[in-house]
Parts: C-alpha cells; structure tokens; sequence
C-alpha cells in the first residue's frame, strides 16, 4: 500500500514539476519576445536602452516611444493571445471538436460588424467610445453565437458539436458577404479601416484600449477557470457529461457565452484576429496534457506568445508601416493547422 | 435499491417516433439485458432512462419520482450511464478518468477528498486495473479501455448501471471479460445492470431478465426462457431460429437460425 | 441497361443521404425500407423528363432572360433596340454601344461563369460524395486569388490569356492543398474534414493573398476579385475564356456517366471496372479549368456549385448525366438573375456580387448542415 502511495506521490511531483517548467519559459519566452519586439521597427530601442527607459532614465522621445507605443501595443498583443486563446480552448472543449476556432466560426465576424458600423458612424475618438467598442462587440458576436446555437440545436437535446462547427463556417460566410456589401459604400478612408479591421492589424494601440479590455478578461478568466472541472467533462462526451450529473445545456451555454464575450472583447480592439482560438489550445495540449485546471493558464501563454511573436514579425516585415497582425497570425496558424488536420482521426 | 420505471414513454428524433408508448418495470438488483434490431428503439429507450434524451411524451420514474423532477446531479448519484463507444481525450491516464466518477459527489474546486480515493482504488480494483493508473487510457486495448468507462461508473457509486452496447466492437475474449465483470458486480455488490446487447446468446448467458424490443414497442420481456423462443426472435428479428438449453448453463442459445 | 444503372445509382444515393436515426457505421442497409427497382425506374423516368424539357427549353429562355437583362440598368433601353443592336449595329448609336460594349459581355459572362461553376461544384460534389462541395468551400477560389495577386504583384504587364493560366495553376494549389489535408488521415476524405481543411485553407491563402497585396502595393487591384463582379467584363475576356470554359463542360458531359459511377463510392466504381485513377485525375482538371476560368473573370463568388447540383438533383434524379446540363444551365440562370440583382438594387451602384448570391447561398448551406446533420 505505501509502494502505491508512494509512486502517486512521485508521479504528483513530477507533474508538477513539469508544470511549472511550462509556465517558466513561457513567461520567459514573452519576456524575450518584449525585448526583441522593442528592438523592432522603425524606430529600435536596444536592449540596455529599453531597460534604462523602463528605470526611468530615458528622455521625452524615448519615454513617448516605449510607454506610450511600443508597451501598450504589447500589454495589448499578450492580453488578446490570452484572451482568443482561451476562448478557443474553450469552444473546442464544449464541441469536442480540436479544430473549432473562433475566428472560423462566425463569433469574430458578427463582432466586427458591429464594431465597424459603430466606429464608421460615430467614431472612436474619446475614452468613452474606446470603452463601449466590447460591448458592441459583444452584441454582434452574442447574435452571432446565438443564431449558430439555435441553428445547430435540434428539439430537446444540446447542439451536436459537428452541427455547431458546420453553422459557425455558414454563419461566417454570411456575415463575411453582410460586411463586404457595407463595406462597398464606403468612401476611401473608412474603406481601409473595414479592410485593416479585417486583416487584423490591431489597430487600438495606447492605453486606452487595455484599459477598456482589461475588466472584461479580469471578469471572465477566474469564471472559466472555475468551470475547468466541467470542460474535462464536457470533453468526454455530452452523453458521458449527463450521466455524471453535469447539467450539459446550462453549462453548455454559460461557457459558450464566457467564450464568445472574450472573443468578442480580444476582437474590438484587434480586429479580425483568427486560428489563435485555434493553434493555442493545441500547442498548449501537446505541452500541458488535456485537464482543462492546467490546459487553460498554459493555453493562454500560448496565445500571447504567439500573438505577440507575430506582431512583432508583422512590424518587422514590412517598413515603416508593417502588415496587419491577422495575416502574420494566419501565415503562421494555418500551416499548423493543416498539419494537425492532416493527424488527426 | 433503486427501480426504474417507465409509464407511455415516446421518444421521438424529429418527426420519427422511435418508441411508442412504451410501458416497461425494470427489476432492481438483477441484470437485464434489452434485444433487438438496428433501429428499433433500444438505445433510444436507454438514453430515455438515463435522461439523457427528453421524451416527446410519458414519464420516466427512478424510486418512485419523476426523473424530471429530481435534479441532474441527484439522478448521477443514483444512476450512471455507459453510452456507445466513448471518447477520451488523449493524453488522460486510468486514474484521472476514473476519478471523473466521483463528479456528482464534489463541490467546488473539486480536490480528491481521501474517501473519494479509497472509492477510486477500490473501482480500479474491481476491475483489476489497479497496475495500469498511470497508463494513458489510449494506449490500453480496446477491452482495457471499455474496463476503464466500468470503473468510472463503479466510482460513481450507483446502484443502477446502465450500458449501452458494451461489447459491440470488442474481441470474442474481452466481451466476455466485460460481461464476467458485470455479473461479479451484480452478484458482489448487488448493482442493478441494465444493459443493450447485441449478441443474443451473450444476453440469454448473462441476463437474469431480458426485453425483446421492435419498432418501438416490446415484444416480450421475462427471464431468457420466455424470451429466447423461437416465435419472439421470428416476430423480432424476423427469422426462423433453433433454440436449445446451452449444455453448461442451461440458458437457451439460438444454435441456428434460418430466414423466413 | 440504363435502368439498371439507374435503378443502382437510386438505391446506392437513398441509403447514403438520407438522414439516418441510427447512425451506426457499417449497418447493411433495412431490406424492408425503400427503393424497389420499378420505383427507382419510374423515378429515373420522371428525372429523364424533366431533364429533356429544361435541356430543350432551357438555352431559350435562358437567351430571353439576358436580353431582359440587357435592357435593365442605370440606363433603360427598350428590348426592341436590344434586337436592333445585335441584328442591324449601329457605332453612332450609344444605345447600340451600351449594349454591345458594355452589357452585352457581362450578361454573356455571367451565364458562362455561373454554368462554369455549377458544373464545378457538381463535378466535385459527385467525385467527392460531400454534398458541401463548392468552389469556395474547397479553396479554389481562394488559391486562385492568391495566384492573382501574386500576377499582379510580380508581373503587372500580363495579358488576360496569361492571367487566366495563372488562375488555374492557383484553383489547382487550393485544392489540392485541401483535397490532400482532408485525405491524409484514416477514413480518407470525409465532408466534415473537406470543409474544415477547405475554410483554413482558404483563410491562409486570402491572408497570404493580402499579405503581398499590401506589400506591393497592388490592394487596389485586388479588390475587384476579392469582391467578385461581372462590371468590367469585355469582349478581350469573352474571347479567351469562352474557349476554356465550352470546352471543359462539354468534358464534363462526356465524363458524367464515369462521375455518376464515382458517386456511388470508389470502392464500388472500381468494383464496376472503372478506371478511378484516370476519372478522379480528369475531373480535377474540368473542375480546375472551369473553376480558374470563371474566377478570372468574376473574383470570388461561392455557393453556386453548392446551390445548383442539389437543386438539379431535385429536378432530374441522381444521375449525372442529367445532372451535369441541367446545372450548367440553371447555373447560368442563377448567375444572369444575379447580376441583374446587383445591377438593378442600388442604382447606379453595384451591390457585390458575392455578397448576392452568399443571400441565398448561406441559408441553403445552413439547411444542409442540418439535414445532414446525423450522416456526417
């Protein structure tokens, strides 16, 4: 009995071990990701030169460049990895299925319309239509996400997770054609805002914006991390989730909406962001194993890293004015993506 | 001593009415065994039993109450169920599934309480997978592997296991594993077992009490005598089958069958 | 003969699509459920009907709708100068050049791209046995957009006959990369996978598509395949593409008797000796040239192949020797009503063409995830 024991023990640490050397170089790997991504651009910061400004001893350009531009645009690139990231561990946990996104599956897009149609129309001038861009994202992306789960479910039984997966890709073609026909009246300059939105240059770039994001991650991230126990059970099947107590709808529907916000807020500052929702979870299972109590923390490192990675790839690429993140992101995602569809059963 | 109980059940996908009014008394603490063809409504029925499927109409009773009316997590702690071929996530071991049994039992954050783990070790010892708690579940067989979704149920605590198709995809030694297992825990624990089968001679060796279902209704139910005879399987299956007293058991066995 | 072929391809479809309660794999079909061989027949019969009226009167009505369309737009004229413009043109006349420059073509353009990718979309359809088959869900549109901007980027001086090339090469890229992806893995190709693979494909090659666009300064350029019209259309494209695109739906006609064997399973087709290696490789490229074809021309519209085939499936049968015709001409109706749409609803301006048919298309893709819900 004690031999037993023991080996749990050991088996305990050793998981636990491992853990943690995850989140270490994770958290190492953004802190290096930071240091390279101040040293890129049109204007570079050196390494030592970024440290000496972060202490304070930088003059007015330098302090302009790095508190004003440079940091925020980061704090902004972890924090939307974070949030996409989970947000698609989150909808591949409830549809069983490791290849729903939810950029591919309409949630991104319903957010954009909203955002773009407020942004064209009023503007996004002040503090307080920075702040009330989530909620407009949140309004498209909830209809959007409820027209997918009405049409997905059938009469007396949770949505199929293939029937959610199919809607969400028809979903987003239609709200993709709904855009581009809005977008066709545009004049010039609002043309190019529909279209950088689209491509998901993240466009918001000071204080302002985290600050008007924050709160909702602060909000919803300690809510899906509570449910993680339910998501390892949800995962194993609706079938299997109901005969274990779990009440599959209602919590079927609470985690889907806690997904659906964070893609929804992660979205109306960075525009259409997708395949992070969808290579972050699986990176982050190949690491952290499928319990959802460590998957998600692991999974939201993933996405930073891997937002932050291709916003500063984007900057780097093309002077002065970069490419939008969304395309560095997709180059980077699909390929991964077709890889991982390519071994899957 | 728990008893399942259904009055007019319907259940329908759609505009097909799988079953139809049906009216069945499951005995408590005996194995049973439901028959029938593709398509006639018997998984449907234990998705009904189980809750996991809304009726179009009728009544589902677990001890007296409407299951309806008892919440989901108190029907789990009473009933578990083993659907068709489940799925685990890759990258789970034996332990941590079986532990999901203890679910319906856990509050908040859900850390494993030390009765919660003497329960887990004794489930992974009924069904001698003590050695194997650290294996991922995919690497084991399939047998292994369908002894692993028994031991999450057993850690369940139920009284009432209910399975659907358990040995449908399993080789001719690991059905009868899977059985055998059942039967100990029947006799052992008392459990009551409710399970879909599709071999009938498996079913008439290990069923105390079988139920013969077609087109949504029952056609028979009663122990395997009354049930394995030739003029049920003609009006069920549709064919022409010899039965005979299997020489060791003495259960009838369907040695032959003919069409109509 | 015929009606046994029939009466095999009835009986292999109705145990394949329909929606079935007990989805188990590999349940040998319920003898006492459907299609006994005079049923298949007089359905066969009723199909072959039907496809001879629309084949017959198809092209006819076909011809008065674009001429009803040519009289529509920001300028009215009346039918009879459409008859004086095309019998008796006359340079000094605007109406006559209106017509014959600028309407003329696109109605002519539309009916040809949307018969293109009707057939393409039942071609696939047919070869794939995913009945959410579509140029734009497989991800040739998007390889041939991505093929574009790289025309446009690297060799802005290309005349149409060569773009068109370049077209192909990129609908043969997109699908390949998705065809490929979707049939790596055990259980091969199924609809689930080609639709997923296609949607990722397709965000990676319009990203990458958009990446160069910007990086060369050619974004302007682009948009009008990216949003997808018949505006632009002259006689220059007509003259090339119409080649092209006649000649790989009559291909298709001839290969629609192989296709409706391949729809009934690969396994089976070769069971019934066709040579599936030399089919699968043919019909990829009919579906390529009409695909990359049509693109050329009109940019991304979608939902054609997938709208058409089942309606034409509804019309005539299962059989894709009647399918394949009747698709190209009620594509070719689909797309001549569509552009009228685009024409006619916000004067002067076009509504997208895409955007239009996505009106309708979108709707119906949502009715199949549903119906096929349990089949998948």
């Amino acid at each position: 009995m004690t031999g037993r024991h023991q080996a749990n023990e050991a088996q305990k640490r050793k998981v636990a071990l491992r853990n943690l050397a995850i989140v270490t170089s994770c958290v190492a790997l953004l802190i290096l990701l930071f240091i390279v991504s101040m040293n890129t651009g049109y204007i570079k910061l050196s390494p030592l030169d970024t440290l000496r400004i972060l202490f304070g001893g930088g003059d007015d350009r330098e302090n302009l460049i790095l508190f004003d531009f440079r940091l925020p645009r980061i704090v902004l690139a972890i924090l939307i990895g974070a949030g996409l990231a989970m947000s698609g561990c989150i909808i591949q946990g409830i549809s069983q299925n490791a290849l729903a996104d939810p950029g591919l599956l309409g949630i991104n897009a319903g957010a954009g319309l909203t955002v773009i149609l407020y942004v064209l129309f009023c503007g996004a001038n002040s503090f307080l239509s920075i702040f009330t861009l989530p909620f407009l994202a949140l309004a498209g992306a909830g209809a959007a996400a409820c027209i997918i789960y009405v049409l997905a479910s059938q009469k007396g039984q949770a949505a199929a997770p293939l029937s959610l997966i199919l809607t969400g890709v028809a979903v987003q073609a239609g709200i993709s054609a709904l855009t581009t026909v809005l977008a066709v009246k545009l004049d010039d300059s609002q043309f190019e805002f529909v279209a950088a939105w689209q491509a998901g240059s993240i466009w918001g770039s000071n204080w302002q914006f985290v600050l008007a994001l924050l709160p909702w991650l602060l909000l919803l991230i300690p809510y899906v991390l509570m449910k993680a126990r339910v998501l390892d059970i949800l995962n194993l099947g609706d079938d299997i989730a109901c005969s274990l107590g779990v009440a599959v709808r209602r919590e079927q529907r609470g985690l889907l909406a806690a997904a659906v916000a964070l893609a929804a807020a992660c979205v109306a500052v960075s525009g259409g962001i997708s395949f992070v929702g969808l290579v972050a979870p699986h990176l982050a299972r190949r690491l952290a194993g499928p319990r959802h109590s460590i998957l998600l923390p692991v999974c939201a490192l993933a996405g930073a890293v891997l937002v932050s990675a291709a916003d500063t790839l984007a900057r780097a690429s093309v002077q002065p004015t970069g490419i939008p993140t969304g395309i560095m992101v997709a180059i980077i995602g699909a390929p991964y993506f077709l890889y991982l569809l390519a071994k899957s059963k | 001593m728990s008893s399942i109980l259904t009055k007019k059940l319907t259940v329908a996908y759609e505009e097909n009415l799988v079953v139809d009014e049906l009216d069945l008394a499951l005995p408590h603490g005996k194995i049973t065994a439901i028959i029938g063809p593709n398509g006639c409504g018997k998984s449907t029925v234990l998705k009904a039993v189980g809750r996991i499927l809304q009726p179009r109409n009728g009544t589902v009773y677990l001890d007296g109450k409407d299951i309806c009316s008892l919440s989901t997590q108190e029907v789990a702690r009473k009933m578990a169920i083993l659907p068709q071929s489940p799925q685990a996530p890759a990258g789970l071991t034996v332990g941590e599934l079986v532990a999901y049994g203890r679910f319906p039992y856990q509050r908040g954050f859900g850390k494993l309480k030390p009765d919660d783990k003497k329960i887990i070790t004794w489930a992974l010892a009924m069904t001698k997978l003590t050695d194997a708690e650290f294996k991922d579940v995919a690497t084991l067989s399939g047998g292994q592997r369908q002894r692993v979704w028994i031991a999450m149920a057993l850690a369940q605590q139920t009284d009432l296991i209910l399975l659907d198709e358990p040995t449908t995809y399993l080789d001719l030694a690991y059905q009868l594993d899977v059985l055998e297992l059942l039967y100990n825990l029947n006799r052992k624990q008392g459990s009551t077992i409710v399970m879909v089968l599709h071999d009938l001679n498996l079913a008439a060796r290990f069923a105390d009490y079988m139920v013969a279902v077609c087109g949504g209704h029952i056609i028979r139910h009663g122990t395997p005598e009354e049930v394995m005879t030739a003029e049920v399987l003609r009006e069920t299956f549709h064919i022409e089958a010899k039965i005979v007293p299997e020489p060791r058991t003495g259960r009838p066995t369907c040695i032959s069958y003919d069409l109509i | 003969m015929q009606d046994c072929l029939a009466a095999k391809i009835e009986y292999g479809r109705s145990h394949r699509l329909q929606p079935v309660v007990s989805a188990k794999g590999g349940t040998p079909p319920k003898l006492n459920q459907t299609d006994k061989p005079n049923q298949a027949a007089s359905a066969g019969k009723k199909g072959r009907g039907a496809a001879w009226l629309i084949i017959a009167a198809g092209p006819g009505l076909l011809a008065l709708l674009m001429a009803f369309s040519i009289t529509r737009g920001a300028a009215s004229i009346p039918l009879s100068a459409v008859w004086d413009a095309l019998v008796y043109f006359d340079a000094a006349n605007t109406s006559h050049l209106i017509i014959v420059d600028l309407r003329l073509p696109r109605v002519i353009a539309s009916a040809l791209v949307g018969a293109a990718f009707a057939v393409a979309g039942a071609i696939m359809q047919g070869t794939t046995r995913n009945p959410m088959a579509d140029s734009g869900l497989m991800g040739l549109n998007a390889g041939a957009g991505f093929a574009l901007s790289i025309c446009l980027a690297f060799f802005p001086e290309l005349g149409y006959s060569k773009i068109i090339i370049f077209s192909f090469f990129g609908a043969a890229l997109g699908a390949a990369l998705v065809g490929g992806i979707a049939s790596l893995r055990r259980g091969g190709a199924t609809p689930m996978r080609l639709v997923l693979a296609g949607v990722a494909v397709s965000a990676l090659l319009s990203a990458l598509s958009q990446g160069i666009a910007l990086c060369f300064n050619v974004a302007r350029d682009i948009l009008f395949w990216t949003v997808g019209g018949v505006a632009g259309s002259n006689w220059e494209q007509i003259r090339i593409m119409t080649p092209w695109i006649l000649g790989a739906l009559l291909g298709a006609i001839v290969i629609s008797r192989s296709v409706s064997l391949l729809s009934l399973g690969e396994d089976v087709a070769k069971g019934l000796g066709l040579n599936t290696v030399i089919v699968n490789l043919l019909c990829f490229l009919l579906v390529l040239i009409l695909a990359g074809a049509s693109f050329a021309v009109v940019g991304a519209v979608g939902f054609v192949g997938l709208m058409i085939p089942h309606l034409a499936r509804y019309l005539v049968g299962v059989d894709y020797r009647r399918i394949i015709p009747v698709s190209a001409i009620l594509g070719a109706f689909l797309l001549v009503l569509a552009d009228l749409g685009a024409r006619s609803l916000n004067p002067p301006f076009e509504t997208p063409l895409g955007a239009l048919v996505a009106l309708a298309g979108v709707p119906f893709f949502l009715y199949l995830a549903r119906k096929y819900r349990r089949v998948l």
